[in-house]
């Protein structure tokens, strides 16, 4: 391999890049990519920003080194909270999440950023496979200012045409006003993107688009992996590869473990 | 005859779990109050309708106490998407799933704790959740029209959590913040069983009633390191190996049908042991020691 970095690091280095100082960052669980994109920003670009891991809010940019939280809400992350918020507290302030990004994974994605996490199989009663719950997808992509769809693999499995059950709505069936017309506040997912490639939604249809390709990966491979006729302007511009200094910031400060940079190609 | 003096609301484990019957609905707070499931298991109770996430969930549904679960959330972690037992028991058709997601459940809990037949809630608009769940309804706003989803009341008949601090007469104090829908549970809830860490005096309560974090809990049940293998706030850390341990035994069984790991785990730490304490003395003095906090 003539990279020396994983695609999951350059999924971290990319939403990093598109996170801007100040901005507040709703992070749940079983995302690592997503927890050192956060992380790498705020050591990188972010000294205001406010990130918040299942309800403890931190600002931890002083921090040489910054734990992932990978226990729950015990005191190895709790201790780094400036605020601790139940549920109650939560969903108090729901109006001003304009100002709050956020960030889904899902079992499956379909080419209007619609996603599930409920399960696949057409019989709700007899679910092929079930997947873990909603979670509180459904209420944070209603009303975040945007979001992003992350995911650990790119497969037509993943990125189908429709998904079986929706359980955080993104553009519905297309076009500019789909969230509009429901009355959802939330500006809708801004960019799908995967070990293979980073996707955005098109301005007049708001179906999935290739936006660009990482360093290595072809058109080709990327439809091959999914399951609907992907938009694709030309030309397709390239995911710019990480820096010398990205690197380092992250291995050094951010992913200790290495959870990233081990990881295989993930498709 | 009326009483002389105000009750204490102390109960040991056994008694508390007497509380409940089968068939109820039982919600569990965050960190699941693990010695208060435990007694649920070894009671035997079955077809609970069950309000929680993760893995003490699964573990009831493993334990064959469960047949319908409202949850927003059922991860597994330990490098594993979903919680087995759970996973299994819906793809099998064991258990039915209220489907909801944080917001609906709070909302559900709130118009339960206020005597409401609905509140509204936004976040579900466009999504399956009215399509799968029958019993939240898409709803045209009286005052504007917007679209909304009516959610129903959520009510357990009991509430069981865990928190560090409680006083004879059931004023419960969290450390380090309550548990993510503790005071959800406890408001919606018929009765609300806590067990704490440690008893402290009532002078301890009013020397700062802002401490109180659920005024008049039901019953108050000592159970120091009772929230095993997970958490508690001030205390201990979560038990990783303990918990690792736990989803590959239930993983094994849900997946390859081996479930010799997962009948050993219940009967172990579940079945066999009378009382928490029984319980602690098999996890042993050098485990629970090793999981301090700083």
């Amino acid at each position: 391999m003539s990279q020396d970095y994983t695609p999951q690091e350059l999924m971290a280095v990319f939403i990093a890049r598109d996170l801007r100082d100040g901005e507040v960052l709703r992070v749940g669980v079983a995302m690592p990519v997503v927890e050192a994109a956060v992380r790498l920003a705020h050591v990188m670009h972010g000294p205001n920003m406010e990130l918040i891991f299942l309800g403890t809010r931190m600002n931890v940019a002083h921090l040489h080194s910054l734990p992932m939280p990978a226990f729950g809400w015990d005191r190895r992350v709790v201790r780094w909270a400036e605020s601790y918020s139940d549920t109650g507290h939560r969903f108090d302030r729901v109006k001003d999440w304009h100002r709050h990004v956020f960030f889904i994974g899902g079992v499956q994605v379909d080419r209007f950023g619609n996603s599930n996490l409920i399960g696949i199989g057409p019989d709700y009663r007899r679910l092929r496979f079930r997947g873990p719950g909603p979670v509180g997808t459904a209420t944070l992509t209603t009303h975040v200012g945007r979001y992003y769809i992350v995911l650990n693999s790119h497969t037509p499995r993943t990125l189908v045409e429709c998904c079986d059950y929706v359980s955080a709505f993104g553009w519905g069936t297309g076009g500019a006003d789909a969230r509009q017309q429901l009355g959802l506040p939330g500006g809708g997912p801004k960019y799908c993107v995967t070990p293979l490639c980073v996707m955005d939604f098109a301005e007049d249809d708001k179906h999935m688009r290739l936006h660009a390709l990482h360093p290595g990966v072809s058109q080709a491979d990327v439809q091959d992996r999914t399951g609907f006729d992907l938009t694709t302007p030309e030309p397709v511009s390239t995911t710019p590869p990480p820096t010398a200094e990205e690197l380092h910031v992250l291995r050094t400060r951010v992913d200790l473990a290495g959870l990233l940079s081990r990881s295989t190609k993930g498709e | 005859m009326e009483p002389t003096e105000r009750q204490q609301r102390i109960f040991d484990e056994t008694d508390a779990a007497a509380w409940v019957e089968s068939g109820m609905t039982i919600a569990i707070g965050s960190p699941p109050p693990m010695a208060l499931v435990r007694q649920l298991i070894r009671r035997g109770f079955s077809d609970l309708t069950v309000i929680d996430s993760g893995l003490s969930l699964d573990l009831l549904i493993a334990a064959g106490c469960v047949r319908k679960v409202v949850s927003y959330y059922a991860g597994g972690g330990f490098g594993v998407a979903v919680a087995p037992s759970f996973r299994r028991a819906v793809e099998q058709g064991e258990i039915e799933v209220w489907e909801c997601e944080e917001g609906i459940l709070a909302t559900g809990l709130q118009a339960a704790a206020q005597s409401l037949p609905f509140l509204p809630w936004r976040g579900g608009v466009g999504t399956s959740l009215p399509q799968i769940n029958p019993d939240l309804k898409i709803m045209a706003d009286p005052i504007s029209g917007e679209t909304l989803i009516a959610v129903p009341p959520v009510k357990p008949d009991v509430t069981l959590l865990h928190a560090a601090a409680a006083d004879p007469y059931g004023n419960v104090q969290h450390l380090g913040g309550p548990g993510w829908l503790d005071l959800f549970l406890h408001r919606a809830a018929d009765r609300t069983i806590v067990q704490v860490e440690r008893i402290i005096a009532n002078e301890d309560t009013r020397a700062n009633p802002w401490a109180t974090t659920i005024p008049s809990a039901d019953a108050v049940v000592r159970s120091p390191y009772g929230a095993h293998p997970y958490y508690s706030r001030g205390f201990y850390v979560q038990d990783q190996e303990h918990l690792q341990a736990y989803v590959k035994a239930a993983n094994a069984a849900a997946r390859d049908n081996r479930s010799d790991d997962l009948a050993r785990y219940l009967a172990t730490y579940c079945r066999e042991p009378a009382t928490h304490a029984d319980y602690l003395e098999r996890v042993g003095i050098k485990r629970l020691l090793s999981l301090y906090e700083y």
